[in-house]
């Protein structure tokens, strides 16, 4: 009977078995690990109380986001950062990649490692880092002083603040996008750019006929993932500028952190917060899809 | 066959080391211990240098509290003491920060797995009302388990007191002391004296001479830190809380002439910003201050520079001028001894408690070299307290301290303390930092503390 039930598996139903197979311990591990916490995450999101005395209140906590002005004070930081950070690091990271992709540059390996190299570094150290270079005493000031200018007190201005952020920012992620580009690049027939160069077209014409819009899924994938990084900063925040000054750089992963763990705990408000967030991130996503994608 | 065999069990060892990785990441402490730490401290398992949960001996007790020349030290002591009239008892103590303890507990509560508890921790006493209240479960009730409260200061013990019972066996005193460089001070033609109960508009006024004649600022401040101001607060029996629990911040008294002496200090350049607590405490120890106002624990930091010995001295705070019970005294930070719900060992744990942290003045007269003042009636007449130090020019600083602490205002923390003094920390950070106004930021102080509660 089990023989006969064998033998009745045709070869492109065993492959699809196979093929679910590999997947199972995956999306089992996906779903445990991901889908199960947002699904409490969202039931908790229904609940208010303080600590471990929650009760369900269906959604006010959503409804009290609405009324919170830190809240749109994270959220106004969070989208600053997104609106400036992610083109600058997006178009630095394809202009370097464009250089890098050069045949005739010397020590290529070289170059490339060092603009990698700062994705390789801690989170937490590298904003440690920034931190003491951008102090009153620190580094960049000790350079300004050098040049005859006057020092600046990074963190003591919400602007100055924010800017260091996102210098750090672009320093610790450019390297990471540009990886994605020099792959993308190295698929693009190296035929296409000199049949250009014979057709008399200028490196600009190169850059912006033939490998932008050959890179443009790439593009793509780096805008969402950036987008994604950006909305859910946290460590930044924390160690970089710890918020301040008064709660001018602070991001919403920073204030959703504070609801749970420094403020009297709120976990059923920052787990609204958290749901609030994944679908602003969906949105953008799907928005980005829409607009980067002409099939 | 043997292969596919071997290839599952890599892959299995890569999914469970991952998972492993995970779960370490969030609980790795920073345990950057000195040489008191390690001398007792034991690895736990795969997590960093932390022991999560009750020991399994029935003869040591583990122990999660920072600090290793502070409270690590003194609890080791404590255990040295106690293990000479009982055999074989000791302690297993976990470097972790105070905050890392506070996210530990919350993390454990919440999860509903109290097991990973020790059996004693260190709390703040700023947070201990936070934790009383919301989670009452990690506490083990002391109310009746012998220890004699009554020996301790009514304020202090107030921290850990929640409805009547008692939590927490109090440890150390934040009494607020104003050190002063006297080297910078004699250029400026002052002495100690002239520093000693004060007001605030005198102490102005000396502190602008001190600017002009040694070009140094008289205080540090860590910007957006509320600690001068809550300070302030506190030596008038302020606080950002009524009796009743609703907000204290619009309608406070105090608060808006604090905040206007802070700005007119920063504005005369009497009081210098600086940028986070290494730097703070930089510029306490390579003379960019001639002084600095805090807890008695920073005494802690300013001995460590021995160059300055002989250079400094210990006054009282100076006291706000119009308010109505404006005292010279104040408190910041200190902290408290909790035995959690997970200890197997209560006798155990509270007969050693007893018999030091609320019953040994040896053990007092002991930590007392490293700024660790009593909080416990009996310790305060030892003769340890009256002797000389030489740091600070030859005073008995420590008998000094002891006398401020008996005469500091309490003041109300509650469970929303952290709340609200982050409010007044952004109020002033905006005011100093931005320019805003003074009206308005107090006012928006109060709303966020007020909304934070309306959940």
């Amino acid at each position: 009977m089990s023989d006969q039930k064998k033998k009745g598996l045709s070869l492109a139903k065993k492959h699809n078995l196979t093929g679910w197979a590999f997947l199972l311990p995956a999306t089992l591990l996906i779903c445990w690990m991901s889908f199960y916490p947002m699904i409490r995450a969202f039931i908790l999101s229904l609940q208010t109380g303080m600590g471990v005395n929650l009760n369900f209140s269906g959604f006010s906590n959503y409804t009290r986001i609405l009324k919170d002005p830190t809240f749109k004070q994270t959220l106004f930081n969070t989208f600053f950062y997104l609106i400036i950070q992610v083109p600058i690091m997006l178009v630095l990271a394809l202009m370097f990649a464009s250089m890098l992709n050069n045949k005739d540059l010397k020590f290529k390996g070289l170059f490339r490692t060092c603009i990698f190299l700062p994705c390789a570094t801690s989170l937490v150290s590298y904003a440690m880092i920034f931190r003491s270079l951008f102090a009153n005493d620190g580094f960049v000031n000790m350079v300004l002083r050098s040049f005859g200018l006057s020092p600046i007190m990074w963190f003591g201005n919400a602007w100055t603040a924010r800017a260091v952020i996102i210098i750090a920012l672009v320093w610790r992620w450019t390297g990471y996008n540009m990886v994605f580009y020099l792959s993308g690049l190295q698929n693009i027939e190296y035929s296409v750019y000199e049949a250009a160069k014979i057709d008399g077209a200028s490196p600009m014409q190169t850059f912006f006929k033939i490998t932008v819009p050959l890179l443009k899924p790439t593009i793509l994938l780096t805008t969402i993932t950036s987008t994604n990084g950006t909305l859910q900063l946290f460590d930044e925040s924390l160690n970089l500028t710890n918020g301040g000054p008064g709660k001018s750089t602070m991001t919403m992963s920073h204030y959703i952190y504070n609801t749970s763990f420094v403020q009297s705990p709120n976990f059923g408000y920052a787990a609204a917060m958290s749901i609030l967030i994944l679908i602003m991130v969906a949105i953008l996503a799907i928005l980005q899809m829409k607009v980067g994608d002409e099939r | 066959m043997k292969r596919k065999i071997v290839a599952v069990m890599l892959a299995s060892t890569m999914v469970l080391g991952l998972a492993a990785c995970g779960g370490g990441d969030a609980g790795t402490t920073d345990t950057t211990g000195g040489d008191d730490a390690t001398a007792t401290t034991e690895a736990g398992g795969d997590d960093a240098d932390v022991k999560e949960g009750s020991s399994d001996d029935e003869n040591t007790l583990t122990v999660w509290t920072w600090d290793p020349n502070f409270n690590i030290y003194a609890i080791n002591k404590a255990a040295e003491i106690y293990a000479q009239d009982h055999p074989g008892f000791k302690v297993e103590v976990s470097e972790i920060q105070s905050d890392d303890i506070e996210t530990r507990l919350t993390t454990a509560v919440s999860a509903g797995d109290l097991s990973t508890l020790p059996d004693i921790f260190l709390m703040q006493d700023n947070s201990f009302q936070k934790y009383a209240t919301n989670y009452p479960d990690i506490f083990t009730d002391l109310t009746d388990s012998g220890i004699d409260f009554s020996q301790f200061s009514e304020a202090k013990v107030a921290y850990s007191t929640l409805d009547g019972k008692n939590y927490g066996i109090p440890f150390d005193n934040g009494a607020v002391i104003e050190c002063l460089r006297t080297d910078m001070l004699e250029k400026a033609g002052y002495t100690i004296d002239d520093f000693t109960d004060i007001t605030w508009s005198d102490f102005m006024e000396k502190a602008k001479v001190v600017k002009e004649k040694t070009g140094q600022p008289i205080l540090t401040s860590q910007a957006g830190s509320p600690d001068l101001v809550m300070e302030m607060l506190q030596s008038c029996g302020q606080s950002l809380f009524n009796e009743d629990g609703s907000v204290n911040i619009k309608d406070n008294k105090a608060l808006k002439p604090i905040l206007e002496i802070y700005q007119q200090m920063v504005a005369d350049g009497t009081l210098v910003e600086v940028t986070d607590w290494d730097q703070y405490i930089a510029s306490i120890n390579n003379g960019t201050v001639a002084g600095v106002i805090n807890g008695c624990w920073i005494m802690a930091s300013i001995v460590a520079n021995d160059d300055q010995s002989g250079q400094w001295a210990v006054t009282d705070m100076p006291k706000l001028d119009d308010v109505d019970g404006a005292t010279n005294y104040s408190n910041n930070g200190g902290s408290s001894w909790a035995i959690t719900s997970n200890c197997k060992k209560v006798d155990l744990a509270v007969d050693f408690m007893n018999s030091t942290f609320a019953g040994s003045t040896e053990f007092y007269d002991d930590i007392i070299t490293k700024g660790a003042l009593s909080t416990w009636a009996p310790a305060g007449d030892s003769e340890a307290y009256a002797q000389p130090v030489e740091f600070f020019g030859g005073d008995a600083v420590y008998a000094k301290i002891v006398d401020f602490s008996t005469k500091t205002p309490s003041n109300i923390t509650g469970a929303f303390y952290y709340d609200a003094r982050d409010a007044v920390g952004v109020a002033l950070s905006n005011i100093i930092q931005s320019g805003a106004d003074m009206d308005s930021e107090i006012q928006t102080a109060q709303e966020t503390v007020e909304f934070n509660m309306g959940g």
